[in-house]
């Protein structure tokens, strides 16, 4: 499945709904938490900052492998790589967290892949969930 | 998310229902905001019924745990689902706000 969203600010709601409606995701609902869960926090980061100050799209696609769904979520916006930002120190106390930062930490933990790619001019991120190993 | 509030002068017993996310998260900030005030709260958040939590969601509970901690107060967050449990626990969260 692949859909092209545009225009996409305020619109996260409706992309996550449209993905998770996918005939490529499981059934298995602890699965689709963790799946719900990091379709969040990455369409969140694209909506929010990929843009800057214009709107665009998105081009979000699930596939269904074997075992595993595949989820791709491709932008226009600058490029940015969310895997070269370092973890958040999960050890500090509350008065020392930062708010933020924690979204592609929680996909990079929950997901069993996820990986980043600039290419043709567009941020590709992609993210892979097995199904049978929670 | 489903928000009510039962505060008997500093205690405030709260029931959380349903989904924290980015749809939401606005309207839930609104909603706590009476916990923001007064010395010495003492918060009890129900997770029971909490479906989800994202990272927004943890935003905010960071936001209710500082708030609490720089007025001497107390916050527990009680029977959390395992799902939305574990989410608490990646992030370290389950270090920094007391749930039992």
């Amino acid at each position: 499945m692949e859909i092209r969203f545009d225009p996409i600010a305020n619109k996260s709601g409706e992309i996550i709904e449209a993905l998770m409606s996918s005939p490529d995701m499981p059934d298995d609902e602890g699965v689709l938490f963790k799946i719900r869960l990091c379709i969040e926090e990455a369409v969140e980061n694209i909506v929010h900052y990929a843009y800057s100050h214009e709107d665009g799209w998105i081009i979000a696609s699930t596939q269904r492998l074997g075992d595993k769904v595949v989820i791709s979520l491709r932008d226009a916006g600058i490029p940015f790589d969310p895997l070269a930002v370092p973890d958040p120190d999960i050890t500090l106390p509350a008065e020392a967290r930062q708010i933020g930062g924690l979204g592609i930490f929680l996909c990079k933990q929950m997901m069993d892949s996820v990986r980043y790619e600039y290419t043709d001019g567009c941020n590709v991120f992609t993210m892979e969930k097995k199904f049978n190993n929670d | 998310m489903d928000v009510k509030i039962n505060k008997v002068d500093n205690k405030f017993d709260v029931i959380l229902t349903g989904r924290l996310d980015t749809t939401n998260a606005d309207q839930f900030q609104k909603d706590i905001e009476i916990l923001m005030e007064g010395e010495n709260p003492d918060i009890t958040l129900d997770c029971k019924d909490m479906e989800y939590t994202s990272s927004q969601g943890l935003r905010m509970f960071l936001m209710l745990q500082k708030s609490v901690n720089a007025r001497g107060g107390k916050l527990v967050m009680k029977d959390m689902k395992p799902q939305v449990k574990e989410v608490f626990d990646i992030t370290g969260f389950s270090n920094i706000i007391k749930i039992i």
